[in-house]
């Protein structure tokens, strides 16, 4: 159940590297252990020159990506889970589960309690799920609320110290490397009754039960006889969903150097109108800049980006009172160069898409809500109770309908279940 | 030396990460594990570089101390600076005990002959009881911690040496379930289940039972000296402690343990204990707990999985990954004993939504899907270790984990690979319905090509497209309604990205069984129908050397005859020869042989020349099969030069090997006829054999040379004619003859082998004297052996006769010799030797044990060679 070695690397496109060991973490303990169970298919962990290299290798995070090669590119080279097996001094070092965001790559190395020969199913190792939960907590640290590079090496600065709380042996106590840092923090004297590990410290103020639901709505709407519009919401409760809250068209007509547009969106009448914002962004992918735009909103300001060819129509905290708004327009682009507009794969001749951004607060598609009357607290001491609910677009996404567009399931989604996270 | 600065160490230790093995190389990694001891104790160096310091003992332990003397000092040096350190607040107490136990285990030397251990166990023991240690431990306010930190120490010692701690269960059950000012829950949670899990399973090998380890509650330490006897038991086997499943059917040896009623009460009331305050602990925490136990239980008598069944309710709606996979692996231990079918459907459920939940990163995803595909079912239909769709796991339920182009190519093909397995179980597939998977599979599949095709789109997608294809065409093998749009895309791509063709080789390479031929051929008619220019010239060549052979052999040498005027450089008359190479081996001839012949005049380069003149020469000179095999993948280290490496290729291929031999040879019976006597030779072969040519060589040249025979081909078990070799002896003499054998094998190879020589006997050379002509044989006869006198010889022999007397030797050995018979008594034999030489027999007045003969010839070397013929006729009666 134990790590036996992590790394944070950072990609450096461009580097003769492309890449540096920001921070790296071995458990010799571990190591011991491993040499024992994995027996003659044991091998070792790399120094860290070595390490990076095979990695970004294996992750495709080299800057060669000109020729074919086979021990990279290979159609049989499947991988479906983010967990890897890197080429170190002529063995596989496997499993290495590894995954990259925001331009770092989060890595550690799992240890397998038995013979890795044959490799056993990942499911059947305890510390793969380990491994994901340490590397998920490294990355909540290092970005819950970092804004600048300074930040981030701070952070970085601190993570031997924060391991050392959270990970001494590399078998992970608590993935919240912020309690680690608490407990560091707050070393209390007394503990007259049982305290929670995930918890640091004691909490001085008045005590407080939030309650907060928050729903996620996703759309694709195509406005297309043979395709059939999807929508998801998905949240902390179970929940069923009638209609998609805004449905809407979007049509595109191009005429020689120029785009006509046509938007039409319409709030669903049950839905609240109400909201903390509401924006429609319009890429136009694979053109030149914008030149000149021509359009008309009904409602709303429209933002035209020139370089990035974007145009953002805010819509604003409420729909005029016909739900109904509509925006069109003539849009020039000039010539197109590679470095500067958006490239997209799917964004191709007539296919496009707008996207849909809005939040609106007290308030789920499904009605869901939690009464704070209702919530009780098996807990010394009366904690205040308060509610919240929201719900947030994700993905919403209206096409194009005179072109083709990618078919995500062909078919009516109604979602008539869905999570409910507990609070552990 | 004194004491380095805090900017030295800071440089020092940089220096050791930036490479380990390399400081250590050099001159000052020598002293560095010293120097780190001794540091540790300096006044001058504040806490945090001390602490740092730590910090790489605890990473490199190996490195500074690499044996176990130089551990155990550490070991001790470590502690003596714990012990010495001022009774305030010090961050340094929590890393030296962590630095003690990693150096006593990592360097092997934890034991009870081990000062350091003996030091080390019942501190942390002390510490981790929460007792008083007195103030050089420090205050109050860093006792929680330390109790923390022994805990984990002590849990680490048990991971490494199971059984440590087998005789501290009671005392670690009290102090958990103490009252008032507590022990942390966490680190003593963790490191009681592991010490019960190694004592249940170290007593269960030993057939022990649990002798009341649960419920004795004295302390060893200061009480006494440690208890090593379980750690010693349990040394020779490090336990996992969360063994694989469900292969660990081991783990039932669990079952061997038979605790008695009350141990048995007592072990289920530290279960529950644990399981009761788990929620206290973190999840990944948690996680750990429940894999310890599940496998502590998992076929132990008497104590069912209904223990973990009031914390599954908690536990079934977690979003927490470690927990999930936690319960996953209690289902997988315990199966339908603690879940039923509806807990299964819902656990399908929560992995089928955390698969997706946008609240969870895409790495989470892809793991619960995994799960998904590999979840341990009750009731399993397929084979245990492949990935399936689970049975219950409703294909409603699976809509939203179906693969679309805007997700992340990992995810993509994750769920990919779960559309291929419902279109596999889909039966409506056939009908080609708008709505089924299949249908779907298809779409997605050409916009995938659709994407790849893109001109200047990056590898990575063209790398996403091969992949699926590849995915689909192993799990849907044989399904043609999926794979012949399939393979029609894959057309339309190479059509609009010929530069793609690598990628199509590969996927050629690995799909050859389920798609190959299909794909080949639309592939092959993708190329052959272009005009030969143009810049994707060299990608056309690249694929047609693996597609082109002997079907459409017209339009592909067309397709090269054209190609041939744009191959200017000389990569692209390589690869025009390597087309020309695959058509060799494909057996392509007459067209070939032209477009060689042009190209051995016409091509620029030398080596293209040369090289089209070898295969010209090659395909007028060997056989089809030869061929195949002289240009087969050369195994030849690659050279500078094509020519030279393909050379080494042709000279293994072309040269002969020599072999043992697959064939035995033996000489079958007399024929007796004709004017020359002819072996008749029987030809057995263990393995087919080809282009057989046997070469014979007379010891003693009593014979002429004899000629070589030919056989075209042979095969084991199928029965051969006798080969026949005419013998025109110089004298009548037996010999031997030596055998070489030169043959072709099935793979191609020709070998040559000799075989063992093959004995020409006296008897093989016996030829009749022609028939008189009317009958007169009395008078042949009277005057064949007349006529040996007096230039021959005569000689009186007594011939000794089996039970079936005279006549059965003369008609089994001598018949067709036979001149004047009077039977069963009398005989007259007249014998030809070639070249010109007679043996005559009369064998007369025969009695019943034997017959007298008189034996004459014309040629007296052949007397002793009759004598001994007749002599062993009569030994082999």
């Amino acid at each position: 159940m134990a790590q036996r070695a992590v790394w944070l690397v950072s990609h450096e496109p461009g580097t003769p590297l492309c890449g540096t060991v920001r921070f790296s973490r071995r458990f010799p303990t571990v190591e011991k252990r491993a040499k024992v169970f994995n027996g003659t298919s044991y091998v070792p962990i790399p120094e860290d020159g070595p390490f990076l290299k095979s990695l970004l290798f294996e992750l495709r995070l080299l800057d060669e990506d000109k020729d074919f090669m086979e021990s990279r590119d290979s159609c049989s080279r499947i991988n479906k889970t983010s967990v890897y097996g890197l080429k170190v001094g002529g063995e596989e070092l496997w499993p290495v589960v590894a995954f990259l965001k925001n331009g770092i790559v989060y890595a550690c190395v799992p240890l397998v309690e038995q013979t890795l020969s044959p490799r056993p199913a990942l499911i059947s190792i305890s510390a793969i799920s380990q491994g994901f939960e340490l590397l998920f907590g490294i990355q909540d640290f290092l970005y819950s609320s970092q804004r600048m590079d300074t930040e981030l090496n701070t952070k970085l600065s601190q993570l031997p110290d924060l391991l050392l709380q959270a990970c001494p042996f590399g078998t992970v106590l608590d993935a919240n490397l912020q309690n680690s840092l608490d407990s560091i923090n707050f070393a209390s004297v007394t503990h007259p009754q049982k305290q929670p590990a995930w918890k640091a410290g004691t909490y001085k103020g008045k005590p407080q039960v939030s309650i907060s639901i928050t729903e996620k709505v996703k759309s694709m709407q195509y406005d297309k006889q043979d395709i059939a519009d999807t929508w998801q919401v998905v949240g902390t409760v179970t929940c069923k969903v009638p209609v998609p809250p805004i449905l809407g068209f979007y049509q595109i007509k191009e005429e020689e150097a120029q785009l006509k547009i046509t938007v039409n969106l319409k709030l669903h009448e049950s839905v609240k109108n109400n909201f903390e914002f509401c924006e429609a962004h319009i890429p136009f992918y694979n053109r030149g800049p914008i030149t000149h735009v021509e359009y008309k909103v009904s409602f709303g300001q429209l933002e035209v980006f020139r370089e990035k060819s974007l145009l953002i129509w805010i819509i604003g905290q409420k729909f005029p009172k016909s739900m109904e708004i509509s925006l069109s327009g003539t849009i020039t682009f000039g010539a197109k160069s590679h470095d500067k507009q958006p490239f997209d794969h799917i964004c191709i001749a007539g296919t496009a898409y707008l996207k849909l951004h809005f939040r609106i607060l007290d308030y789920t598609l499904t009605g869901c809500y939690a009464d704070q009357h209702s919530v009780q607290v098996f807990a010394s001491g009366k904690p205040k109770i308060s509610t919240h609910r929201k719900l947030i677009s994700s993905d919403y996404y209206i096409w194009n309908s005179k072109a083709p567009a990618p078919v995500t399931y062909g078919s009516l989604l109604l979602w008539t279940h869905c999570d409910a996270f507990d609070f552990v | 030396m004194g004491p380095l600065s805090r900017e030295a160490w800071a440089q020092l230790l940089g220096a050791f990460r930036a490479s380990p093995s390399a400081f250590m190389a050099a001159p000052e990694g020598e002293d560095l594990g010293r120097d780190l001891l001794s540091d540790l104790r300096s006044e001058k160096l504040s806490e945090p570089t001390k602490v740092s310091m730590l910090a790489l003992s605890l990473e490199y332990p190996a490195q500074l101390w690499p044996d176990a003397p130089a551990a155990e000092a550490a070991a001790t040096s470590l502690l003596d600076t714990l012990v010495l350190l001022p009774p305030r607040p010090s961050a340094l107490r929590r890393p030296l005990l962590l630095a003690a136990t990693t150096a006593l285990v990592t360097g092997g030397a934890l034991g009870p002959t081990s000062g350091a251990s003996l030091r080390l166990l019942p501190l942390l023991l002390g510490l981790a009881s929460g007792g008083d240690l007195g103030r050089g431990f420090g205050p109050a306010s860093e006792q929680r911690p330390l109790q923390a930190t022994a805990c984990e120490c002590l849990r680490e010692l048990e991971s490494c040496q199971p059984g440590l701690l087998g005789g501290c269960l009671g005392l670690l059950r009290g102090l958990l379930g103490q009252e008032g000012p507590v022990a942390p829950v966490q680190p003593l949670s963790l490191l009681l289940a592991l010490a019960l899990r190694n004592t249940l399973v170290i007593q269960a090998r030993a057939g022990a039972s649990l002798q009341g380890l649960l419920t004795v509650r004295a302390s060893p330490p200061g009480g006494g000296p440690w208890n090593w006897t379980l750690a010693q038991a349990g040394e020779a086997h490090l336990q996992p402690q969360a063994p694989s499943w469900p292969a660990a059917e081991e783990e039932c040896r669990l079952s061997a343990l038979e605790p008695s009623p009350e141990e048995a009460r007592e072990l289920r009331a530290a279960v529950a204990q644990l399981l009761d305050t788990s929620y206290l602990l973190t999840p990944v925490a948690q996680a750990q707990l429940l894999w310890l136990l599940g496998w502590a239980l998992r076929g132990l008598r008497g104590q069912p999985p209904v223990l973990f069944k009031p914390q599954l309710v908690r536990l079934l709606s977690t979003a927490q990954l470690t927990l999930l996979h936690a319960v996953l692996a209690l289902k997988a231990a315990f199966g339908e004993a603690l879940f039923t079918a509806q807990d299964e459907a819902l656990l399908l459920r929560r992995l089928t939504l955390a698969a997706q939940h946008p609240a969870l990163p895409l790495p989470a995803h892809l793991f619960h899907l995994h799960c998904l595909l590999s979840f341990p079912e009750n009731c399993p239909l397929g084979p245990a270790g492949e990935e399936a769709a689970p049975l219950l796991l409703e294909p409603q339920l699976c809509r939203g984990l179906l693969p679309h182009l805007l997700l992340d190519p990992m995810a993509l093909l994750a769920r990919l690979h779960l559309l291929c397995l419902l279109c596999a179980e889909d039966e409506q597939e056939e009908k080609g319905q708008a709505q089924s998977p299949c249908h779907y599979l298809q779409e997605l599949l050409a916009g995938l090509q659709q994407r790849a095709a893109l001109p200047g789109s990056p590898r990575a997608l063209a790398t996403l497209c091969f992949r699926a294809s590849y995915l689909v065409a192993r799990c849907l093998a044989g399904r043609h309604a999926v794979l012949t749009p399939l393979t029609h895309g894959l057309a339309q791509l190479y059509r609009a990205r010929p530069a793609l063709a690598p990628h199509f080789v590969d996927l050629l390479d690995r799909v050859a069984p389920e798609l190959g031929e299909l794909l080949r051929v639309v592939l092959r008619q993708e190329v052959v129908s272009r005009p030969g220019g143009g810049e994707a010239l060299r990608w056309h060549l690249q694929m047609l050397a693996r597609v082109a052979d002997r079907d459409a052999q017209s339009a592909t040498l067309a397709f090269l005859q054209a190609a041939a005027v744009h191959c200017s450089d000389w990569g692209l008359q390589q690869a025009l020869l390597r087309v020309c190479r695959a058509l060799l081996r494909a057996g392509v001839g007459g067209g070939l042989a032209d477009l060689l012949q042009a190209l051995a005049r016409q091509l620029e380069d030398p080596d293209g020349r040369d090289h089209a003149r070898l295969y010209y020469i090659l395909l007028s000179h060997l056989s089809g099969p030869k061929l195949g095999v002289a240009l087969g993948p050369s195994l030849a280290a690659p050279a500078l030069t094509s020519l030279v490496a393909e050379n080494q290729g042709f000279a293994t291929a072309l040269m002969v090997q020599e072999a043992p031999a697959p064939i035995r040879l033996s000489v079958g019976t007399q024929r007796a006829e004709g004017p020359v006597p002819v072996l008749q030779l029987q030809v057995e072969v263990l393995e087919p054999v080809y282009s057989l040519e046997l070469r014979f060589r007379v010891e003693g040249h009593v014979y002429a040379p004899l000629g070589a025979v030919h056989v075209p081909c042979l095969c084991p078990g199928r029965p051969a004619r006798p080969l026949l070799l005419p013998l025109q002896p110089r004298r009548p003499a037996p010999t031997q003859l030596d055998i070489r054998a030169l043959y072709t094998r099935s793979t191609g190879l020709t070998c040559y082998t000799r075989l063992p020589p093959l004995p020409v006997k006296f008897a093989d050379l016996f030829l009749p004297f022609p028939k008189p002509p009317g009958g007169a044989s009395s008078g042949f006869f009277e005057e064949l052996w007349d006529s040996c006198l007096p230039k021959g010889a005569e000689s009186r022999l007594w011939c000794p006769l089996g039970p079936h007397g005279l006549e059965a030797l003369v008609s089994r050995h001598l018949e067709p010799f036979v001149v004047v018979a009077q039977p069963p008594t009398s005989y007259h034999v007249a014998i030809r030797l070639p070249p010109d030489s007679a043996l005559l027999l009369r064998l007369e007045a025969a009695q019943a044990d034997g017959v007298p003969v008189v034996l004459r010839t014309d040629d007296w070397a052949v007397l002793p060679l009759a004598g001994d013929y007749l002599r062993g006729l009569s030994a082999a009666g």
